[in-house]
């Protein structure tokens, strides 16, 4: 799960839809992202690659739309809504995910437990 | 709970550091490592699963009682068949097997790693059961054959002595049809097979359950006596097959049981024919025939197969011989979890469930076998009894040493699934199995924190407030409600008191969980009230809230704006704290309250007098983490100290008042004038004589801490100085107890503290004939800390020079407190200096122990730097205790570090080492929500 800039990407992935929940006049997801190109790789906790500069999630709100939808603390964001989410600002980044004008949002992400269960299928 | 002792050993680094540190103050770490072996001990409980099962003495039996139930079903299945059977005889029989054959076809074919396909499974059967009426031959051989291949032999040959039995039995029902079947055997034989081999074939038998078709006529074969007879022996079978006999053996035991000799006990298994053995060796293969059979109807088939080959002859006599059940081998199991009928599937994992019991082999094997992710994925089917039995299943997996175990649960995300299902479950078995299966993920430190992220606000929200009894906002018609003691709650708290001793982290987001805290303050409340203490869920309850307690003055949001003058001028403490202080900006109100506070700090700081002292009023009520150092709990700890004979509880409880009572901030100040006004001083002095050598060392400890009480000294320099050299050994042995090393420090540094600073109590303790004691440990200990710590003592002693004359009229000289502690020092004391200081501690901290400038100056560093500073590193228990001194003062904020880091799941690093890189990280990740 390394990468190099430049060189194209290749990660087993999900597709999560998860519809924003409408909390008074915020359209909430319910998790939160950590991390981005304008944040210290070292500190977080999910990557395993300590230079990897994505963005990931560190929190779900237990019962919340992310969570709903499948989306799980760790889980590397590669895409939102078709954008890519690999090389963006931590602030960039939470703006896609906090258009008011969508109500629904459809992430690309990897996780490490996907990458293993290809591996493993693979490998038998 | 040994595994888990070792985990303990982990926990108890990172928090017995604070203890030593905090030397008086802070010991919680020592209860967190209690805690962790707790948790062990939990996991055994999960094992229970069978005690759920059935009532009945030996657990395993238990387990196996469901294997029982699984083969009832199978019955049920051959009945419903048996109108089908083309032969007009009992069809039960025949019927019966087909149902598992069926299943095991499926396995088959995902053995062969085919994907497997519904349409198929179903198909199969169609055939079987067409090849059944017509006539046996080609068509299930066609089918079965390719996958005699698979068969357990060739994976798993030796290993599984039950698969081989297994093989034999089915075999044989397979065969007896075809050969000869007899219309009575039919009948007879299911009945006389359930009691023979029942056990056996149950793994299969249940997949036969699948079948609905049961309906038809399940009551008769369902007679529960059946059942039970088939768990004795299945018990029987299953512990002699993995034990005893891995090899062919068994399976001529079996075999010859089997058919024969239905009448026959198990134990005649005697069979050993040497012909037999051959035989079954040819047998194998067709016998693989037959059980693939079984899916369809595995006796024709097989029948049919062997009559065309011609090899009949021989394995066929030896077939109608052998019992024809066989138990699937692991993985054929396995592979069933997948089966495209749910009552295979729910068989299969209850099989599982019963083989992996306290059979570490088997786990690891389901585990090789990817069986575990296949298990997780069941927990999200809509059947009851599917995702019942994979739950259990992964309950018996995830207990025990293994820990390889729990982190493959982990990686396939089965954290998230089992909180989801006890979202979605109102079934309190299932409940409790989920519980239960948390409760040993939770023992291992690097699942802690996923166990928090994913489920902790679930497990309180569906647990822990509705089995406290507690309710935010109570209806006043109705009367308080009590604690049920379930086992859901005793599952969930001993979940939750395990993941509490994971660092700073988890500690701060356990205080912040809505409705814990107050929950768990209920539910102890209730267990007082009803005089029911000393239960496991109090036990956790406890240690959940020690835990919580502990550092509460430093990682609380706002603890800042509390601290007492001396902390305050240090300032310059914590990063971790100042997080937390944004936080705080939640909390309305709170601005005023501190003022008030910050006035009453002062006088309280200053003024000696505490029994005046006012407790502050509050304008709103406390609620969620305030609870935890309200000085209300005070009463409450007390009330458990006095009731409970769980030591455990007792340690726990007596933590609890150590934690609170550390620290230089405006609660603990209230705390330990609450002690004392509640009396509670009396009581911790009692315990002090308790049989539990943890339960001495946390009291002692305790006292440490409330004596920073100036009153509070005076009154445990009088009252307790007996009871405190009491538990020290003397010259000729240990001491009556026996006590540990650690607990022996641990009085010793209480000792220290108590005279520190007050002459008077250090005239008690010569007039309690404590020098004696103390110059024998000084000289003659084999514990160099406890040496040490004797030695600081007698240091102290001698400085006050309006003593020295008592001291020498009782034949004491200068050399019985000096001699041995000056030579430690001059070699180590530079060293341990210097250790300490690079151990980067924050300046509150130093401040703190400023305080007791007095004391630690008089005692030389070095011999106790040293020791606490490599003791940190090890994280071993010892020391825990040996840094209690100074190093104490490092450790305490060694995991206000951790909190930072916590991210890192090696504990090992935490020592002192880690607060350094935490400090250094200062510069918070941007964590937005969205």
């Amino acid at each position: 799960m390394s990468y190099v800039p430049g060189q194209p990407v290749t990660a087993v992935v999900q597709r999560i839809e998860i519809h924003k929940l409408r909390q008074g006049d915020n359209l909430i997801l319910g998790f939160s992202i950590g991390g981005g190109i304008d944040q210290d790789p070292t500190q977080n906790p999910f990557s395993e690659d300590k230079t990897d500069k994505g963005i990931y999630v560190t929190r779900v709100t237990e019962g919340g739309p992310a969570e709903v939808a499948g989306l799980q603390i760790g889980d590397k964001i590669m895409q939102v809504n078709g954008w890519d989410m690999t090389m963006v600002t931590h602030d960039q980044a939470r703006k896609r995910l906090t258009k008011r004008n969508e109500e629904v949002v459809r992430l690309l992400v990897t996780r490490q437990s996907l990458q293993k269960a290809v591996q493993q299928s693979m490998l038998s | 709970m040994k595994d888990l002792a070792c985990t303990s050993d982990s926990y108890v680094h990172e928090q017995s550091p604070s203890n030593q540190t905090s030397i008086a103050m802070m010991q919680e770490p020592q209860e967190m490592v209690e805690e962790t072996v707790t948790v062990e001990e939990d996991p055994g409980t999960p094992t229970s699963h069978v005690s759920i099962v059935t009532s009945e003495d030996g657990t395993t039996r238990r387990t196996e009682t469901k294997v029982t139930k699984m083969v009832k079903t199978v019955t049920t299945r051959t009945v419903r068949q048996v109108p089908l059977g083309p032969d007009g005889l009992p069809s039960m029989d025949g019927s019966s097997p087909m149902g598992s054959y069926t299943d095991s076809i499926d396995r088959r074919y995902m053995k062969n790693g085919e994907r497997y396909i519904t349409p198929q499974a179903s198909s199969t059967l169609t055939r079987s059961y067409n090849s059944y009426n017509d006539s046996y031959p080609d068509s299930h051989e066609g089918q079965y054959r390719p996958y005699i291949s698979h068969d357990g032999y060739g994976d798993l040959p030796d290993n599984y002595g039950s698969l081989s039995r297994g093989v034999n039995y089915r075999p044989r029902y397979a065969y007896v049809p075809g050969n000869s079947y007899r219309p009575d055997d039919g009948s007879f034989t299911l009945p006389s097979r359930r009691d023979n081999y029942g056990p056996v074939a149950q793994p299969q038998v249940p997949v036969g359950s699948n079948v609905d078709l049961n309906r038809s006529q399940p009551e008769r074969f369902q007679p529960e006596p059946y059942g039970l007879e088939d768990d004795n022996r299945s018990l029987g079978v299953d512990d002699e097959g993995y034990e005893l006999d891995p090899d062919y053996s068994t399976v001529n035991r079996r075999t010859s049981a089997g058919v024969s000799e239905r009448g026959r006990p198990h134990k005649g298994r005697g069979y050993d024919d040497p012909i037999e053995t051959e035989m079954v060796e040819e047998r194998i293969p067709y016998l693989h025939g037959g059980y693939a059979a079984p899916l369809a109807q595995p006796e024709r088939g097989s029948m049919a197969s062997i009559d065309r080959l011609g090899k009949r002859s021989p394995s066929i006599d030896s077939i109608r011989k052998d019992p024809r059940w066989r138990d699937p081998d692991l993985p054929e199991v396995i592979a069933m979890l997948s089966h495209p009928i749910d009552p295979v599937k729910s068989n299969a994992a209850a099989y599982l469930q019963h083989l992996c019991y306290e059979n570490d082999k088997i786990k690891k094997d389901v585990r090789h076998l990817k069986g575990i992710p296949i298990l997780v994925g069941l927990l999200d089917h809509p059947k009851p009894e599917v995702h019942r039995k994979a739950c259990g299943a992964l309950r018996n997996i995830s207990y025990g040493k293994d820990n390889e175990n729990k982190v493959a649960i982990k990686n396939c995300d089965g954290i998230p699934a089992l909180i989801r299902l006890l979202r979605k479950t109102n079934d309190m078995e299932v409940r409790e199995l989920i519980t239960g299966t948390l409760w040993n993920l939770s023992s291992y430190e690097p699942l802690k924190m996923v166990i928090i992220n994913h489920g902790l606000q679930t497990l309180t929200n569906e647990v822990i407030i509705p089995h406290s009894g507690w309710e935010s906002e109570p209806n006043e018609d109705s009367k308080p409600r009590d604690a049920e003691w379930t086992t859901v709650f005793k599952n969930t708290s001993g979940c939750l008191r395990n993941v509490s001793s994971d660092g700073a982290e988890a500690r701060r987001r356990l205080r912040e969980c809505d409705g814990l805290v107050d929950a768990l303050l209920h539910a102890l409340q209730s267990a007082v009230g009803k005089k029911d203490t000393d239960n496991k869920s109090v036990e956790n309850c406890v240690c959940i809230m020690r835990n919580l307690s502990y550092h509460v003055h430093k990682e609380v949001p706002g603890a800042d704006k509390y601290q007492e003058l001396d902390a305050s001028q240090t300032t310059s403490t914590g990063g971790s704290q100042k997080k937390k202080k944004d936080d705080a900006g939640c909390f309305g109100g709170k601005k005023a309250k501190e003022e008030w506070f910050n006035q009453g700090k002062k006088n309280g700081d200053l003024d000696r007098n505490f029994d005046t002292l006012d407790l502050p009023k509050r304008s709103e009520t406390a609620k969620g983490f305030e609870l935890l150092y309200q000085p209300d709990v005070v009463r409450l700890y007390l009330s458990i100290l006095t009731e409970s004979q769980n030591f455990n509880t007792l340690e726990a409880a007596a933590g609890a008042l150590q934690n609170l009572s550390a620290g230089n901030w405006t609660w603990s100040t209230y705390i330990r004038a609450t002690v004392r006004k509640e009396r509670g001083l009396p009581v911790l002095v009692e315990l002090l004589q308790s049989d539990s050598d943890k339960v001495v060392r946390a009291v002692s400890i305790a006292l440490r801490n409330l004596s920073m009480d100036r009153r509070n000294k005076d009154l445990i320099g009088s009252y307790a100085m007996g009871e405190l050299v009491r538990n020290l050994p003397s010259r000729q042995q240990r001491s009556a107890k026996n006590l540990e090393e650690d607990t022996v420090v641990a009085v010793l540094n209480t000792i220290h503290e108590i005279i520190t600073d007050s002459s008077e109590n250090a005239r008690s303790l010569i007039q309690t004939q404590g020098i004696q004691k103390l110059v024998a440990i000084s000289k003659s200990s084999q514990s160099p800390r406890e040496t040490k710590a004797a030695s600081h003592v007698l240091q102290m002693i001698w400085s006050y020079k309006e003593l020295r004359n008592a001291l020498q009229k009782d034949g004491w000289n200068k050399s019985h407190f000096q001699s041995v502690s000056t030579t430690p020092k001059g070699s180590k004391g530079t060293a341990g200096r210097s250790a300490y200081d690079d151990s980067t501690l924050p300046l509150v901290d130093k401040s703190q122990d400023n305080e007791k400038a007095g004391s630690r100056d008089m005692i030389p560093m070095d011999e106790l730097g040293p020791d606490g500073y490599s003791t940190i590193d090890h994280r071993d228990k010892e020391r825990k205790y040996k840094t209690s001194d100074n190093t104490g003062d490092a450790s305490e904020k060694e995991p206000l570090k951790n909190d930072t880091n916590r991210k890192n799941i090696n504990r090992s690093n935490r020592a002192s080492v880690n607060l350094v890189d935490a400090r250094d990280i200062k510069p918070q990740p941007v964590d937005s929500w969205v």
